[in-house]
């Protein structure tokens, strides 16, 4: 029977039950209605975190696709140390053999205070694994690329180097950033309690793209064949710094770069601003003897001259303007030709004075000096090339033996070619191709002629008299390629100090074969090279010739004439 | 039918579509965690891989080569100029003496010197 008592508890009990409910229900309206907007995204926060994902940076490759660069994958070793705090000492005596740090120091670090530290970068996968396998509390890891460069300091000044933050500071890096940095992408993705990823639950995102890969133009047998004579050279005459640049004269195309002294672009850091400068494209010098193809081929070009012209060499003092020029030899007359191979600066200031300051002007900006080849890599200068109203009356003599003007070594090459080349000038190209990841070409730059300085008649004749400067009775018997005609012009320009000419040279050859079709080019530069000796036929020369001899054994070039006895030995060795 | 059978049948309806609901979610978290396994395995292979091409890449850079050949006296150099014989390649000319049928042979080709480009071959 229910009685008035049993009512009342009933009443008490409901009403409790509805107000609890009434409570919990406005709780409820209080969390989700309310403050739904701040709960919410705390609660995305919590769950939810947005992934930034890097772009591997593009591959450096050379022409036969040999790997000069690429980035791998390495991690971050972290810490929490608001976690780690609690048995720092543990773990940092586990970690210490593994990162091969003190472990007093990384207890430090792990009792430090925030709640993010970085114990050590650039940690291989079979380590992370190996501390991931440890279940340390607090230690996690974080993603980063590291680039290296496998072939070490070779082609270091062409491939060049990045910087912490992987965008390329020097070379190829520097020159094909937009190609070979990756665009980076993002996921949105939700965690579980642990703090793992709920895949089923991945939102949205973009993939990260990879860098496009950098295919040159240079050859890595090539290049460490410019690189192993380089570093003879450097032993032999203990030059200051010197260079090589191995190009195909008909495409522009630079086979090899080499400088001395060199870095390793795998630590970029320790090596000297002076180490890490491409020479090349950056440094620029009086060219020296070399320079006498300019004027010469100009006033072939212009039927000013012809090979079999006379001019006087005056014995060695020709008095021109007040001042006395000199010839490293004393030569009565001279054919052109002669000239040409025995080097003679008062017959190729003779020529150029038949010529007249404006033709021959007309022809050093013709071949492309003064401004830069365009070469596309950073660092290039324009070299030193005044205009004749800025010429004293002594300039025109000078000019034409390689004083009073600055050129670049690859601007001298570039010319060069030209000559090689039935006088077409053309860009150097050191880029081959930009390829994506599978293969497909992006950009690929074909071979540019940017003049005509000279007609092809006029190359010949030159080529005619540049073939007798490797001989007996030029300025370079010892570039004489056995087997090969080759053609070439030696240069010993007087390096200039404080405003003064100092008993220091430039010592260079640059020269092509076989000839008259040729297939390569060399540039040779020592700077200041010592043990007596200092012409460029002397110093430069033979190295040519050590450059060239084996670049046409690995490329297969057929010899014109039979080797002598003295190369098939040497050969043979 | 009856009443009763109809609620059977319609409580067992619902408690299907309820088991196939959370077997269907189940089945995609399991098959998002083996993405997500798969993915770290591609992941691994990749990285692997970039490793593994510079570590070929400077096992077969010359420098090196060079020096494990004079380490290990293995003698391995270029072939000399007179071990190289070097062959005319087959220019048309040589088409049209091929044409010739076997009954009249043709007298031994000479090609000339000026239209065919030479191959190289290392002979020992």
């Amino acid at each position: 029977m229910i009685t008035g008592t049993h009512k009342t508890r009933a009443l008490i009990v409901m009403t409790t039950l509805s107000l609890c409910f009434t409570a919990l229900g406005g709780r409820l309206v209080q969390l989700h209605v309310l403050r739904h907007e701040e709960l919410s995204g705390q609660a995305a926060a919590n769950r939810g975190l947005v992934i930034k994902r890097q772009g591997r940076r593009g591959e450096v490759r050379d022409c036969n696709g040999n790997l000069l660069a690429n980035s791998q994958s390495v991690r971050i070793v972290c810490a929490d140390p608001s976690i780690t705090a609690a048995h720092a000492g543990a773990t940092a005596a586990k970690l210490s053999p593994l990162l091969n740090m003190d472990a007093a120091a990384l207890q430090t670090r792990l009792n430090g205070p925030g709640k993010y530290v970085r114990l050590k970068q650039k940690v291989d996968e079979e380590t992370a694994q190996q501390i991931r396998a440890l279940k340390l509390k607090g230690v996690f890891f974080e993603d980063q690329y590291l680039r290296t460069y496998p072939q070490g300091s070779l082609a270091s000044h062409v491939v060049g180097f990045v910087d912490a933050d992987h965008k390329g500071v020097q070379g190829i890096e520097a020159a094909m950033e937009q190609y070979l940095a990756g665009v980076a992408g993002y996921e949105v993705i939700e965690r579980d309690r642990k703090g793992r990823e709920i895949r089923a639950l991945r939102a949205e995102g973009i993939e990260p793209r990879d860098g496009y890969h950098v295919v040159l133009t240079m050859d890595q047998v090539i290049q460490h064949i410019a690189e192993t004579e380089l570093e003879k050279a450097m032993g032999e005459f203990r030059p200051r710094a010197g260079l090589i640049i191995v190009s195909r004269p008909k495409t522009g195309e630079i086979l090899a770069m080499s400088n001395r002294p060199t870095f390793d672009p795998n630590n970029a850091g320790r090596a000297t601003a002076d180490a890490r400068r491409n020479r090349c494209i950056s440094d620029v010098a009086e060219p020296g003897s070399t320079f006498k193809i300019v004027n010469i081929a100009g006033a072939l070009n212009d039927s000013t001259i012809r090979l079999s012209d006379v001019f006087h060499c005056e014995n060695g003092a020709f008095l021109y303007g007040g001042r006395i020029l000199h010839d490293a030899h004393p030569y009565g007359p001279l054919t052109v030709e002669q000239i040409l191979f025995k080097s003679s600066n008062i017959g190729a200031a003779k020529i150029a004075l038949k010529m007249g300051t404006p033709r021959l002007y007309e022809y050093i900006r013709r071949f492309g000096f003064g401004r830069k080849t365009g070469i596309g890599l950073p660092g290039e200068v324009s070299g030193i090339v005044h205009a004749p109203n800025h010429w004293t009356k002594l300039s025109i003599t000078r000019i034409p033996m390689g004083h009073e003007i600055a050129v670049t070594p690859i601007q001298m090459l570039m010319a060069m070619n030209a000559i090689a080349n039935g006088g077409k000038l053309m860009k150097p190209l050191i880029i081959k191709r930009v390829v994506d990841a599978d293969g497909r070409a992006v950009v690929e730059p074909p071979p540019q002629q940017v003049g005509q300085p000279i007609s092809p008649a006029a190359t010949a004749l030159m080529t005619t008299a540049l073939r007798r400067v490797p001989m007996p009775d030029g300025t370079a018997p010892k570039a004489a390629v056995d087997g090969f005609d080759a053609a070439g012009k030696t240069g010993t320009a007087q390096k200039i100090e404080n405003g003064q000419y100092v008993r220091k040279y430039y010592s260079s050859f640059v020269g092509y074969l076989p000839s008259p079709d040729p297939e390569i080019s060399i540039l040779v530069s020592l700077d200041d090279p010592s043990g007596g000796t200092y012409y460029g036929g002397s110093v430069a020369g033979p190295v040519f010739r050590r450059v060239a001899e084996k670049i046409v054994e690995y490329l297969g070039i057929s010899p014109q004439q039979p080797l002598t006895h003295s190369r098939q030995v040497a050969s043979a060795r | 039918m009856g009443t009763v059978s109809r609620c059977v049948l319609a409580c067992v309806c619902v408690a299907i579509v309820g088991v196939a609901y959370v077997w269907q979610k189940n089945q995609i978290y399991r098959l998002g965690d083996d993405l997500k396994k798969r993915e770290a395995i591609v992941s691994a292979a990749e990285k692997r891989n970039t490793m593994l091409a510079a570590q070929l890449a400077q096992l077969q850079s010359p420098g090196l080569l060079e020096a494990r050949c004079r380490q290990y006296g293995l003698g391995l150099v270029a072939p000399r100029e007179q071990q190289i014989v070097r062959l005319p390649e087959p220019g048309p000319e040589w088409d049209v003496r091929l044409l010739v049928p076997v009954t009249s042979p043709a007298p031994a080709p000479a090609p000339s010197a000026k239209k065919s480009a030479t191959r190289t071959v290392a002979r020992r």
